[in-house]
C-alpha cells in the first residue's frame, strides 16, 4: 500500500517536474530578451552576431533545440536522457557540475537556519501555547508577526553592519571562508563537512564563523511563522476533546501532553513544506548579502546573463528537491497520524 | 466517613464564565447528595448546564469557563481544593467519566487497547502487557465480542456504539466508585442505545459504582435510575425517586416537562381512501462504488414504496438502513442504479435535467440539520423568497407578501423575516424550513429526520405542526425517521428498513400493535418509555438484539439480520429473504414469521 | 450536528484563547496601513527634494537626535540654504528621506495589482476547481501545484529579467506566482461549503448548478483568499525589493526601497549605513503593518 502510494507520487513527480521544465524551456525563448547581445555586446557586427547566435544554437526551431536539450539527439549535443544539463553560456562549463558545486552550499545554510529556527522556535511557541493570554505569550505572538514580515536581505546587512564593522565578532561577508584560506578538496560539497573530511579542524571552525550571521539570518525570519504555527497548533490540540478527555480519566501531565504535541505536529508538516520554498527564496537573498556562492547566487548570476541552460537547470533541480521534501513531508504525516490513509 | 454518608456531597457549584467582560454563569449554584452504588439521572434542556456540571464534579471546566466556587465532597474530602497532582488520581481511579462524543474523546492517533491501557496504568502499578491483558478483559466486560481483534483498532475505525463501549471499558478499568456518564447515548441507533445502556447497567453492577447519567431523555431516566434531579436555570429545581416523580412532580418546570409526554394524543391517524400510487417507487436500488476496488455499497436492495395523496408514510431504520439515500433517490439527489420512481405517473428517473428542476416545484424536501440547510449568510427573507425565484412563480413584487404568509402558516411571526438563522433556534429554524419548502405549493414532500436534532420538547410541537398542515393541504408525505414513535403520531403507513430492504410494512396501527419481523420488534421494544412502573432492567426483554448491522459492502448471503436475530436458525442463515405479502397492505420479510415460528410474543410497550 | 452546537453553550464550541487580544496592535497596524497608502498618494510630492534628481551632497549622514530639532526651526525660519538631509543622503547624492517616503508608491502599487489580479484569477480558477470536478479541473490543480513547488522569488526573476525589467512586468509576474496560492485557498473553501446542506437544498429546489455556484458557494468561500490578501500584499513588497536588491526589479533612478538598500550596501561596509537602514526599517514596519492587519481580519472572521 504505502510503495503504491510512494510510486504513484514518484511517477506524477516526474511528469511535473517534466512539465515544468518543458514550460520553463518556452516560456524564456518567448519572453523578449536576448541572450545573443548579452554575450557579443549591444554593438557587435552583425556577423559576430549571427555567429554567436549560431554558437548558442538559437538558429534552430524552438522544437529542434527542445530536442537536443531532452538529449533526442546525442550526436549533436548531451541532453537529458543522456543525464547532461547542458552547458553554461556565460562560463562555458558544465551547467550539471555548476549546480554540484553550488547547491550543496545553499543546502547547507537552510538546513542549519532551519534547525536553529526550530530549536529556538518550538519551546517558545510551546511556551505561549500552555500560557495562552497571558504577558509572555502576547510578546511571543507579536514577535512572530515581526519576524515573519522582515526581509531577510536588510537584515542581513545590519548585522553585517552591527557584527562586523562595529562589533567585529563576525567575520567580512565574502564568502564561505576568509579569501586568504585555501578550501578543502570538495567531496560531499557540504564545506562543514569537507572540512572535518579533509582533518582541518581549524577550517571548519571558521567556515562556521562565516556561516554564524547567514544562518542567524534566515533563523530569525523562519522563526516568526514556525512560532505562530506551533503555537496555534499546540493550543488548538490542547482544545481538542480528545486533551480534554484525558484529563478527565486522570492521566499524568507529562501524558497528556504528549497527546497534545503529537497531535499538533500532523498539521505542521504541510507548513512546514510551505516554509521550505520559502527559505529556498529566502536563500538566494542572503547568499548574495553574505557572498556565500551558492545556487541562489548561481540562479541570480544566471537570470541577469540571460544563460538559458543554466535556468533551466536551477528550476530542474530546484522543482526536483521541493517534491522530494513535500513527499517526504507527506509520508511523515501520514506515519503520525493514521487517519490518513492511502 | 460512617456507612451511611453519601458517597458524593455536591454544595453550591458554580460555573461561570467570561464573555467580553461580561460574567455568565449557566450553573448558579447546585446541591444534591449521591449514595454508593445508587444511580441517579441529572436530566434538564438543552444548555441548561448538564454537562458542565458534570465536569465540575470532577474540578474541571472546558475553557473559557471557570469554577467560580462551591464544594463537592467525595468521600469526605472537597475535590475542588485539593491539588492538581491528588485530583489526578481521585479522576479515573475512584471517578470515572465517559462523555457525549465517544470518538472525538479518544485519541485518534493511538490505537484504543494503548489508551485504556495508559488509562489503566496511571492508577495500578503494572507493565504493560498486564495493562493490555485488562484491557482486553474490560473490553470483554463490556460486551464486545472478539476483544482481541478490538484492542488494535484506530478510533476512527470503530462505530458510534463500539466507541463509547471503549470508553466505558476505560471509565471503569480501575473499578471507580463512580461513574459519571454524561449523555452516553446521544447520537447511538436505538437498538443499539438499549443494548448499550442494558451493558452498561450490568457492568456498573459488576463493579459496584455508583452512577450519575446526565440526559435530555426522560424514557432513559424512567428505565435505568433510581433518582432523578431535573436541573433548571442553573440549580437544582427537583430532586425525587424516580417514582415520584413521574407520578407526581413537585416544581413547574417538571410538571411542564412530564406534561408533554402525557399529553399524547392517543389513537393512530385515519387511514386515507384513494388516490393510491401517487408517488410510487419500482425497485428502487442504489450502489455506491467504492474507490479503488470493485465492490459495491450496496445502500438500498429493491425498494418498492407507494404513497397515495393526502397520505403519510413513514419510513423507519437505523443507520445504515439507506432510509435517508431512498429519500434522495426520490428527489433525484441520487441517481438509482435501477427502479423507477413515480411521480403522478410521471417517471422522474427519465426526465432531461431541465425538465426535472421544473419538476421540483412539486416535490420538496425538509432536511435534518435545520442550520445546515441555510446559507448562513442570507436572511430569512432570502431564504424563503428563492423557491419562488428558481421557479419564477407569480409576480416580483408578490414574493415578500408570500414568504410572510409562509411564516404564519408554520405559527412563526413575519418580524422574522430581517434575521439571520444564526439568531434563531433549532426549533425555529425548521419551521422556516419547512414554510420554504411549502412555498411554492408542493404535491409531496420528502421529510429527513427533521425531528432528531431537536430537543424532545420540541419534536411534539413540530409533528403537530405537519400533521396539521397535511390536513389543510393535502399534501403527502414521506416521513424518515430513525424512532418508530414518531412515525406513529403522524403518519397513516409506516415500513421498516434494514441494510436497505424494507422488512416489513403496513398500517401504523398493525405495526405497533403486533409487529411480524424480529426487527421491528427489536426496535419497537428497544424504545425507552417514560414509565418507571416497567422498568426496562427489571424486565430484561427477549427480544433484544446482539451485535451490530452488518457492512453494506459485504452483505449476508441469507437473511440480513442473521447476525443478531433471537430467532435465528440454519435454514434463516442459508436462505436470502422476500418480502412476503401477507395480504391487507402488510408485509414481511421472514419466512419464518409466516410460518407461526418466533419466541412467544412479547410485550410491546404502547 | 451543528444544530445541537448552536442551542447549547459555548462550552461545546472550540475556544482558542485571546493571546493577541490586543486591539492596540491592530491600532498599529492600521495606523502603518493607512501612513503607506497615504505616501503611496502624496509621498512624491511632499518630500523635500525631488526624489528622482541628485543633490551635489554625496554620502551626508543624516543629522543626530538632537539637532534635528534647532534644524527644523531653522529650516522653518528659512535660514538654511537648502533643506535638511533628514535621513541623510547615498553615494549619488540623493536625498534619502524624499526618496524613502516616495518609493511607497511604487512599491504599493504594484503589490497592489499584482494581488488583485491574482485574486481575481485564483477565485475564478478556484471556483471552477473546487465545484466542477472533473479530469480539466484536476489537470488545473496539478498544474498549481507544480507552480506552488517552485520558489517564488527565483520564477519571479526569472519572468522579470527576461520580460524586460519594468513595473508592469513585476506586476504580471507577481500575479502569476500569487494566483495558486488564491487558487488553492479558494478551492479548500469552495470543497467545504459544497459539503454543505444548503448546496443540496438549493439543488433539490431546483437551482441550477451555475445559479447554487454562483450565488450560494461564491460568496461564502471568498473569506480566505480576501483574508490572506493583507498578508500577501506585504509579502509582495517584500518580493519586489528583493527583486530590485539583486537588480531584477525596478529600474534605478526610481524610488524603492529595495534598490535604495541595494546602491547603500557597498557603503555598509564603509560605515556609512544609513543610505540602507532607512528603506529597510520602512519595508520593515510597513510589511510588518500589513500583517498585523492580515491577522486582525483573520481574527474577526474567524470566529464567525
Amino acid at each position: 500500500m504505502l510503495l503504491r502510494y510512494i510510486t504513484r507520487r514518484t511517477l506524477i513527480g516526474f511528469v511535473q517536474l517534466f512539465c515544468l521544465v518543458i514550460a520553463v524551456f518556452f516560456l524564456i525563448r518567448l519572453l523578449p530578451a536576448d541572450p545573443v547581445s548579452r554575450l557579443v555586446g549591444l554593438n557587435s557586427s552583425p556577423e559576430a552576431y549571427e555567429q554567436a547566435a549560431r554558437q548558442l544554437g538559437l538558429h534552430r526551431s524552438l522544437f529542434d533545440q527542445l530536442g537536443i536539450y531532452l538529449g533526442l539527439n546525442p550526436e549533436i549535443a548531451q541532453g537529458l536522457l543522456q543525464g547532461s544539463l547542458g552547458t553554461s553560456w556565460a562560463t562555458g562549463s558544465s551547467v550539471g557540475s555548476e549546480i554540484t558545486t553550488f547547491l550543496p552550499v545553499t543546502l547547507q545554510l537552510i538546513t542549519l537556519a532551519f534547525i536553529l529556527a526550530f530549536v529556538i522556535s518550538i519551546p517558545v511557541g510551546m511556551l505561549g501555547a500552555l500560557n495562552p493570554g497571558k504577558a509572555a505569550d502576547k510578546g511571543i505572538f507579536v514577535y512572530s508577526l515581526f519576524a515573519g514580515s522582515q526581509p531577510e536581505f536588510w537584515w542581513g546587512l545590519l548585522f553585517v553592519y552591527v557584527f562586523y564593522f562595529q562589533l567585529g565578532w563576525a567575520p567580512a561577508p565574502l564568502g564561505q571562508l576568509s579569501p586568504m584560506t585555501f578550501p578543502p578538496e570538495p567531496v560531499t560539497g557540504f564545506m562543514l563537512i569537507d572540512t572535518l573530511i579533509a582533518g582541518e579542524p581549524a577550517k571548519f571552525f571558521e567556515a562556521l564563523h562565516h556561516l554564524m550571521m547567514p544562518v542567524i539570518t534566515l533563523a530569525f525570519i523562519l522563526s516568526g511563522p514556525i512560532i505562530k504555527m506551533v503555537r496555534q497548533n499546540m493550543v488548538r490540540a490542547l482544545q481538542s476533546d480528545f486533551v480534554l478527555y484525558a484529563n478527565l480519566i486522570g492521566l499524568p501531565g507529562k501524558r497528556v501532553a504528549r497527546y497534545a504535541l503529537r497531535a499538533a505536529m500532523g498539521p505542521s508538516m504541510t507548513l512546514i513544506g510551505i516554509l521550505y520554498g520559502f527559505m529556498l527564496s529566502g536563500a538566494v537573498l542572503v547568499e548574495s548579502v553574505f557572498s556565500l556562492g551558492g545556487i541562489g547566487q548561481y540562479a541570480i548570476r544566471s537570470v541577469l546573463a540571460f544563460d538559458y541552460p543554466a535556468i533551466q537547470g536551477v528550476v530542474l533541480v530546484i522543482t526536483a528537491i521541493s517534491l522530494i521534501v513535500y513527499l517526504a513531508l507527506d509520508l511523515i504525516h501520514a506515519a503520525i497520524d493514521p487517519r490518513i490513509a492511502y | 466517613m460512617s456507612e451511611g454518608d453519601p458517597l458524593l456531597r455536591v454544595r453550591d457549584l458554580k460555573v461561570g464564565y467570561e464573555v467580553r467582560g461580561d460574567l455568565i454563569v449557566p450553573v448558579e449554584g447546585v446541591s444534591f447528595d449521591l449514595n454508593s452504588r445508587e444511580v441517579i439521572g441529572l436530566v434538564g434542556d438543552a444548555g441548561s448546564g448538564k454537562s458542565t456540571t458534570a465536569l465540575a464534579l470532577l474540578g474541571m471546566a472546558r475553557p473559557p469557563g471557570k469554577i467560580l466556587g462551591g464544594e463537592v465532597y467525595f468521600e469526605g474530602r472537597d475535590l475542588l481544593k485539593l491539588p492538581d497532582a491528588e485530583m489526578r488520581a481521585i479522576r479515573g481511579r475512584d471517578i470515572g467519566i465517559i462523555v457525549q462524543n465517544p470518538r472525538a474523546a479518544l485519541n485518534p492517533m493511538l490505537r484504543v487497547g494503548r489508551q485504556i491501557g495508559f488509562a489503566y496504568r496511571a492508577h495500578n502499578e503494572v507493565t504493560a502487557g498486564e495493562a493490555r491483558a485488562q484491557a482486553i478483559e474490560m473490553l470483554r466486560l463490556v460486551g464486545i465480542n472478539d476483544p482481541e481483534r478490538r484492542v488494535e483498532a484506530y478510533a476512527h475505525e470503530l462505530s458510534g456504539g463500539m466507541a463509547q463501549r471503549a470508553l466505558i471499558a476505560m471509565a471503569l478499568s480501575s473499578t471507580p466508585r463512580l461513574l459519571i456518564a454524561d449523555e452516553p447515548t446521544s447520537g447511538l441507533d436505538v437498538t443499539i442505545q438499549a443494548q448499550f445502556l442494558d451493558e452498561m447497567w450490568q457492568s456498573v453492577q459488576k463493579t459496584g459504582s455508583a452512577m450519575l447519567m446526565v440526559t435530555q431523555e426522560l424514557g432513559v431516566i424512567a428505565n435505568f435510575c433510581d433518582r432523578v434531579l431535573v436541573l433548571h436555570k442553573g440549580r437544582i429545581v427537583e430532586d425525587a425517586p424516580v417514582h415520584q416523580f413521574f407520578a407526581a412532580p413537585q416544581h413547574p418546570y417538571s410538571q411542564e416537562v412530564l406534561r408533554f409526554y402525557h399529553e399524547r394524543a392517543s389513537g393512530y391517524p385515519a387511514q386515507v381512501t384513494g388516490g393510491a400510487g401517487f408517488l410510487q417507487t419500482l425497485g428502487l436500488t442504489k450502489h455506491f462504488p467504492l474507490r479503488g476496488s470493485d465492490k459495491v455499497v450496496q445502500a438500498v436492495d429493491n425498494v418498492t414504496i407507494s404513497v397515495a395523496k393526502g397520505e403519510a408514510v413513514g419510513l423507519v431504520g437505523e443507520s445504515g438502513s439507506g432510509k435517508t439515500t431512498v429519500g434522495r433517490c426520490l428527489m433525484r439527489l441520487e441517481h438509482p442504479t435501477a427502479g423507477s420512481v413515480f411521480l403522478d405517473r410521471q417517471d422522474i428517473t427519465k426526465l432531461s435535467a431541465a425538465h426535472m428542476r421544473r419538476m421540483r416545484s412539486r416535490m420538496q424536501i425538509v432536511f435534518q440539520d435545520p442550520f445546515d440547510s441555510v446559507n448562513p449568510r442570507w436572511s430569512v427573507a432570502d431564504i424563503l423568497v428563492e423557491p419562488l425565484r428558481v421557479h419564477d412563480d407569480g409576480k416580483k413584487a408578490d414574493r415578500w407578501d408570500r414568504a410572510v404568509a409562509a411564516l404564519k402558516q408554520v405559527d412563526l411571526d413575519p418580524s422574522l423575516m430581517a434575521r439571520k438563522p444564526r439568531d434563531l433556534g433549532a426549533s425555529t429554524l425548521q419551521r422556516i424550513n419547512i414554510a420554504r419548502a411549502l412555498i411554492c405549493n408542493p404535491d409531496f414532500v420528502v421529510l429527513d429526520e427533521p425531528t432528531s436534532v431537536l430537543a424532545p420538547r420540541a419534536r411534539n410541537s413540530l409533528i403537530a405542526l405537519l400533521a396539521r398542515l397535511q390536513k389543510e393541504l393535502g399534501i403527502s408525505y414521506l416521513f424518515i425517521s430513525h424512532d418508530l414513535t414518531t412515525v406513529r403520531y403522524l403518519c397513516q403507513r409506516v415500513a421498516v428498513m434494514y441494510l436497505g430492504q424494507i422488512v416489513e410494512e403496513g398500517t401504523v396501527e398493525q405495526v405497533f400493535t403486533d409487529p411480524q419481523h424480529p426487527y421491528s420488534r427489536a426496535l419497537l421494544s428497544a424504545h425507552l418509555m417514560p414509565d418507571p412502573t416497567h422498568r426496562r432492567v427489571d424486565n430484561p426483554l427477549p427480544t433484544a438484539l446482539e451485535g451490530e448491522i452488518p457492512s453494506p459492502i459485504d452483505v449476508p448471503k441469507g437473511c440480513y439480520l442473521a447476525s443478531r436475530c433471537p430467532d435465528v436458525n440454519e435454514v434463516c442463515r442459508a436462505n436470502p429473504q422476500t418480502l412476503i405479502d401477507l395480504g391487507q397492505g402488510r408485509a414481511v420479510r421472514c419466512e419464518r414469521v409466516l410460518g407461526g415460528e418466533n419466541s412467544s410474543q412479547m410485550e410491546v410497550a404502547q | 450536528m451543528a444544530a445541537a452546537t448552536q442551542e447549547l453553550m459555548p462550552e461545546q464550541a472550540t475556544y482558542i484563547p485571546p493571546a493577541h487580544r490586543a486591539d492596540w496592535l491592530m491600532r498599529i497596524g492600521v495606523s502603518i496601513v493607512t501612513l503607506v497608502i497615504f505616501l503611496a498618494i502624496f509621498g512624491p510630492y511632499i518630500g523635500p527634494y525631488d526624489p528622482t534628481r541628485t543633490t551635489i551632497r554625496i554620502a551626508v549622514p543624516p543629522p543626530g537626535f538632537t539637532e534635528m530639532p534647532r534644524l527644523f526651526w531653522a529650516w522653518i525660519d528659512g535660514t538654511l540654504d537648502h533643506p535638511p538631509h533628514w535621513m541623510g543622503t547615498d553615494a549619488n547624492g540623493y536625498d534619502i528621506f524624499s526618496r524613502v517616503i516616495a518609493a511607497p508608491r511604487t512599491d504599493l502599487k504594484i503589490a497592489l495589482l499584482a494581488n488583485i489580479l491574482s485574486l481575481i484569477a485564483g477565485i475564478f480558477f478556484g471556483l471552477v476547481a473546487g465545484y466542477w470536478r472533473n479530469w480539466s479541473t484536476e489537470l488545473l490543480i496539478r498544474v498549481s501545484d507544480v507552480l506552488q513547488s517552485f520558489p517564488v522569488f527565483i520564477m519571479a526573476m526569472v519572468l522579470v529579467a527576461l520580460a524586460g525589467r519594468s513595473a508592469t512586468n513585476i506586476i504580471i509576474a507577481l500575479a502569476f506566482v500569487y494566483t495558486p496560492i488564491y487558487l488553492r485557498l479558494t478551492r479548500a473553501e469552495v470543497l467545504s461549503q459544497t459539503s454543505r446542506g444548503f448546496v443540496e437544498a438549493a439543488r433539490a429546489m431546483g437551482n441550477s448548478e451555475l445559479s447554487i455556484a454562483m450565488r450560494h458557494v461564491l460568496p461564502n468561500s471568498l473569506t480566505p483568499a480576501l483574508i490572506q490578501s493583507s498578508v500577501t500584499i506585504g509579502f509582495a513588497i517584500l518580493l519586489t525589493a528583493g527583486l530590485s536588491f539583486v537588480g531584477a526589479g525596478v529600474r534605478p533612478p526610481t524610488p524603492e526601497w529595495g534598490l535604495m538598500i541595494s546602491t547603500g550596501a557597498n557603503q555598509i561596509v564603509l560605515g556609512e549605513w544609513w543610505p540602507s537602514v532607512f528603506p529597510g526599517l520602512a519595508i520593515s514596519l510597513t510589511v510588518f503593518g500589513f500583517a498585523v492587519l492580515g491577522n486582525a481580519l483573520e481574527r474577526r472572521y474567524e470566529r464567525g
